[in-house]
């Protein structure tokens, strides 16, 4: 099984980052662990700011696989695209983060949607002015929401407003 | 070498845009309190987001009126007067105690002038429960002087979606309030965890007293889309009309019109055929108008295939008296960027006015048309660094402004054709 914890030179460190996420709620929480226990974002009790500089940060230097979710407060088809990708996840039985990034909302209106978003490990909120958030993300993004960035192992990224399609998650997931 | 072009670029824009702006008579107004969100936050480095969305409108006697947030929360008004659109009132409290208020892009406080010194405001109040809320209003009878305490619209009391309202009196004085609402979704058949209902639906109830009684709740329609918000005008007849994005079989995410006060569900017409299939919340609304002959001008936001290709615009299009576009007339607005774009008209004079960010700056732009919508020129009327709201139109008779609100003031921009 090509599982991205079992291989490479970086395994032991990867497992020790595994470890430490698990213990710590403000990091990511890769849900292949924890979604087993189902209770994934019961865990979540604290929002991340996301300014405009977090996401060249993220996709730098953050863990590949992932997927963001970016949605809103009122985003009523936002919860069914993390019940596909949460599914997409579990199928895949690999710890994968799933990140909330809610673009209107902040703290504890934030929180109250953890519940709602299956399989989500982490929860961010806009900090600053939102188009111009959204604009370092997707120059082209008109703010319709779930908008799903699915970074593969690779690095590659997909861009989906919308449910993420079987072949697209096939080409995150592998 | 780039840097110095850039700033050359950046300034010969800048003399461009001052002298338009000098041409299009700004009246920029004393400032507000600056608004801020209410609600917790997690990281107490940074100051809570800015809730601007605000509310405009026009009395009976020509001052302008705004309703919006203040920076701890509360619903404030305050008016300008005739004369001087600059000259804004003190903020005055209306809503405080800490009552839970919606500021936020489409989901704004409102405000509507009937007669008789009829003044409401409305807002939605977001519940508890993530996706809910109460549509809330407060009334006024002595032209603003003073207002009630706010109360529930709408007869419906579960705690489930009620938000994107929107209020008008007609012709008759009569007024109306409509709303997204997700009543009949919540009893329908589950499909796994999904509803087997389609989007949401607008919901209405009618006051011929100024808000101190209402009609039952009437479905306008099922199958609206949930999260934008919709859009009223008065018919020659003296009978509002609606325009909301509708949810068409199977996922279509187009624009529906109907008459306000007719059948129920009423006769919906389709009004943009963008035939933009998705299973996603645009968060982005119509603006509609009436035109002299008895159409209407419309503006939209929706996304159009062209071969492999996504076509994202706002786009404008002259409607027949019974809502459907008139083909020849679609056209997309002249920018890439434009976002939450509205439109009035007086007349052949029809403006057409949107936010264009890029970045952390944001230009207000208007789009006017002096023969009916055949022929507009665009022109840039401001600009401004960091947090912003939508421009927001208001009329008086022929008189046109456009109010746009950021962290540090609130400006009146008068439209000159």
């Amino acid at each position: 099984m090509n599982s991205s914890f079992s291989v490479g030179p970086f395994a032991f460190a990867r497992r020790m980052a595994l470890a430490f996420a698990l213990f710590s709620p403000g990091v990511f929480m890769p849900n292949g662990a924890l979604a087993l226990a189902q209770h994934a974002h019961a865990a979540i009790t604290t929002v991340a700011d996301f300014d405009a500089a977090t996401w060249t940060q993220l996709l730098r230097n953050g863990p590949r696989p992932a997927a963001y979710v970016f949605t809103n407060s009122f985003c009523a088809t936002c919860p069914e695209t993390f019940d596909v990708l949460s599914k997409a996840v579990m199928a895949s039985g690999k710890p994968v983060p799933l990140a909330a990034i809610l673009m209107d909302v902040q703290g504890e209106r934030a929180l109250a949607h953890a519940h709602h978003y299956a399989g989500v490990t982490k929860i961010y909120a806009f900090d600053g002015f939102e188009p111009a958030i959204r604009q370092v993300v997707d120059p082209k993004w008109h703010n319709i929401t779930p908008y799903v960035v699915l970074v593969a192992r690779s690095g590659k990224l997909q861009r989906v407003t919308g449910q993420p399609t079987a072949s697209q998650l096939k080409a995150w997931l592998g | 070498m780039l840097a110095v072009l850039s700033a050359v670029l950046r300034n010969a824009l800048r003399g461009v845009m001052l002298t338009l702006c000098a041409a299009s008579a700004i009246a920029q107004a004393v400032a507000p309190v600056p608004a801020a969100s209410v609600g917790g936050h997690t990281n107490a480095r940074h100051a809570p987001r800015a809730q601007l969305a605000s509310g405009v409108a026009f009395a009976a006697d020509g001052s302008l009126w705004m309703a919006g947030l203040n920076a701890q929360g509360d619903l404030f008004v305050q008016n300008a007067p005739a004369k001087n659109l600059s000259a804004w009132s003190a903020p005055r409290i209306v809503v405080s105690q800490g009552e839970a208020i919606s500021a936020d892009g489409e989901n704004r406080p409102k405000l509507a002038f009937g007669p008789n010194g009829w003044v409401v405001i409305t807002y939605t109040q977001p519940l508890a429960k993530p996706y809910t809320g109460a549509i809330r209003m407060l009334r006024s009878s002595d032209g603003g002087q003073t207002f009630s305490p706010p109360f529930t619209v709408h007869s419906d009391r579960q705690e489930i979606t009620h938000r994107f309202e929107s209020v008008a009196f007609d012709a008759q004085g009569v007024l109306h309030t409509l709303w997204v609402d997700k009543r009949d979704m919540e009893l329908a058949p589950k499909q796994g965890k999904k509803s087997s209902y389609r989007g949401a639906a607008i919901y209405r109830n009618a006051s011929r007293d100024g808000g101190a009684s209402f009609g039952p709740d009437i479905k306008l329609t099922d199958h609206s889309c949930e999260c934008c918000r919709i859009a009223l005008a008065n018919g020659p007849d003296g009978n509002l009309r609606a325009m909301w994005r509708h949810v068409f079989e199977p996922n279509v995410r187009d624009h529906g019109f109907a008459v306000v006060g007719g059948a129920s569900p009423a006769e919906v017409v389709r009004a943009s055929f963008d035939d933009w299939h998705i299973d996603a919340c645009p968060h982005h609304g119509p603006g509609l108008a009436p035109a002299p002959d008895g159409g209407y001008h419309a503006v939209w936001f929706g996304i159009r295939k062209k071969g492999n290709e996504d076509i994202a615009a706002v786009r404008y299009a002259r409607l027949q008296t019974d809502g459907s576009p008139l083909p020849e007339s679609v056209r997309a607005l002249p920018d890439e960027r434009a976002e939450h774009a509205d439109v009035l008209a007086s007349g052949n004079q029809v403006a057409v006015v949107w936010r264009s960010v890029n970045s952390l700056e944001s230009t207000l732009f208007a789009w006017l048309s002096k023969d009916g919508g055949r022929n507009f020129q665009l022109r840039p009327l401001s600009k401004v660094h960091g947090d912003n709201d939508h421009p927001r139109l208001a009329q008086s008779g022929e008189r046109m402004v456009v109010v746009w609100r950021n962290a540090k003031e609130v400006q009146v921009h008068e439209l000159k054709f």
